[in-house]
């Protein structure tokens, strides 16, 4: 008996020990996974049929007034819309005139909550979408207000999401009204975020919005994450103490959004843009050669003489930047630079 | 393993089924730290019944799956519930001697014991928990000893397992 266990021993080491080492046992878990992980469906059936009920037996006037909510917020969520539509206009031209790589719109899918892992001590989800519905590892998971957290394990139709409150985690953040940087770690608690190496004299106060910043090249830039809800300067320590709470309901929410950004590196994406705006002027006015025509300055309103002034002076130099991007395969290959007009005018 | 001329063998393996359900289904957040090790309350007992046919293979089987579900190392688990059964089963012969609230305390130091084990396996993969509240779930589990036993034991008599 005692040589059985040893042997199992023995065993488990060299199992864990490949499995943290080497990428080996990926296939075998994600198989076993497959079945597996139905458990975690099965034991979230009671609430999803709770739910289902609750739907069919809902009463009309409850449902109505749900409805008529729901009307309202769309309404208002359309009328900031309006204006998101302009803004994003307006920074796609103030980033040509700077000449710096364009925004580019991320894709997003949703996604149910199906478990919570079982270990109290960490935080982590399961979610009902997985390799085969084109997850990836490290991918950012939203929820309706802020940023949750990232894709750690994949699994065939499920993964695993590791949230931004594990004690493990931390993500680099920005300060929204001033662009201070930062770095956000999880603590263990649900409802906190610890600011780590802030400097005692630096600009940040209690109701600040954190986005974040999109350095750590994992989470897209903008995305609200925390609101620092205390700043505590100890003269005895070298750096303030700054907590903050999660805009995201981590948990709370049932329905997470899986952003889908693109994997290009930014001169590809650079490329890709430059390609498609010359597609895109080339089919405003096929004959004359696009880049004489730089598009931001017309779009410069001529009252402003002053600003225009200094826009002219970038332009060229956008518009030389073009002609040089502009190789052959811009003409060659059109398919290529058709889905990449979508992807950025999206 | 189980055998071809057992009876009624594919209870067990029911009562393994429902155990894994149990050990992730949904709790309210306090009582997350107090989750009882399910698992093993199964394995101690079946290895106490039936040990030619519930052994440490079984276990490290089980804690295999068990290490799919919590996406812990491939290992880890499967370690933890080999160990468990392997010291329910050198202490087999005493054990159903005792009465039943000595036997909750043994199953109280085996499961202490095993977490500990835990606690130094998951530190090493750099999951250290901050505190020693993993001590817990060896209580409630030894606590739920009796009723676990009680209940199977009907169980066991009722479908004539052996």
């Amino acid at each position: 008996m005692g040589v059985r266990f040893l042997v199992l021993v023995v065993l488990s080491v060299a199992l864990m020990v490949v499995d943290a080492r080497f990428t080996l046992l990926k296939p075998v878990r994600s198989q076993m996974s497959l079945v597996l992980m139905q458990t975690y469906w099965i034991t979230d059936l009671p609430q999803r049929l709770f739910q289902g009920v609750a739907s069919q037996f809902g009463s009309r006037t409850e449902l109505a007034a749900e409805n008529e909510k729901l009307k309202t917020e769309n309404l208002l969520l359309q009328g900031r819309m309006q204006k998101l539509a302009a803004l994003t206009e307006q920074n796609v031209r103030l980033r040509e005139l700077l000449n710096s790589s364009a925004l580019v719109n991320e894709k997003v899918e949703v996604a149910e909550l199906i478990g919570m892992d079982p270990n109290p001590f960490t935080h982590r989800i399961i979610i009902n979408k997985g390799e085969r519905d084109g997850v990836v590892l490290g991918q950012p998971v939203l929820d309706a207000r802020g940023l949750m957290g990232q894709v750690v394990e994949l699994m065939p139709y499920t993964s695993r999401v590791l949230l931004l409150t594990d004690t493990t985690h931390s993500i680099p953040v920005q300060v929204n009204r001033n662009g201070l940087r930062a770095i956000a770690s999880g603590t263990g608690n649900p409802e906190r975020l610890e600011l780590r190496h802030v400097a005692d004299t630096a600009d940040i106060k209690e109701g600040d919005l954190l986005v974040s910043s999109g350095l750590g090249q994992r989470f897209p830039a903008g995305y609200p994450v925390a609101t620092v809800k205390e700043v505590i300067h100890d003269s005895g320590q070298p750096f303030a103490i700054v907590r903050a709470v999660p805009t995201a309901a981590l948990n709370r929410s049932r329905y997470l959004l899986l952003v889908f950004s693109d994997s290009r590196t930014p001169e590809e994406r650079a490329n890709d843009a430059a390609q498609a705006q010359e597609a895109e002027q080339k089919g405003e006015a096929p004959p004359i050669v696009p880049a004489t025509v730089p598009k931001p300055v017309t779009s410069v309103p001529a009252t402003a003489a002053p600003a225009a002034a200094t826009a002219v002076a970038p332009a060229p130099a956008a518009a030389e930047h073009k002609v040089v991007k502009k190789p052959a395969p811009a003409a060659a290959k059109p398919p290529a630079a058709a889905p990449a007009t979508t992807r950025e005018r999206q | 393993m189980a055998g071809n001329h057992s009876r009624n063998g594919w209870i067990v393996w029911l009562t393994f089924a429902i155990g894994l359900l149990l050990s992730v289904s949904p709790l309210p957040q306090f009582m997350e730290v107090l989750r009882p090790l399910w698992l093993a309350l199964l394995l101690a007992f079946w290895a106490l019944a039936l040990p030619h046919k519930v052994g440490m293979v079984t276990a490290w089987c089980l804690g295999l799956t068990e290490d799919v579900l919590y996406g812990t190392l491939l290992g880890q688990n499967a370690l933890i519930l080999a160990l468990i059964t392997f010291l329910v089963l050198s202490l087999q012969q005493r054990l159903r001697t005792f009465p039943m609230w000595q036997q909750s305390l043994v199953i109280l130091v085996i499961f202490g014991l095993a977490q500990l084990a835990q606690l130094w396996l998951s530190a090493l993969t750099g999951n250290r928990q901050p505190t020693l509240a993993l001590v817990l779930p060896a209580l409630v589990s030894a606590l739920l000893w009796p009723w676990v036993s009680y209940g199977l034991r009907g169980l066991r008599r009722r479908f004539k397992i052996n």
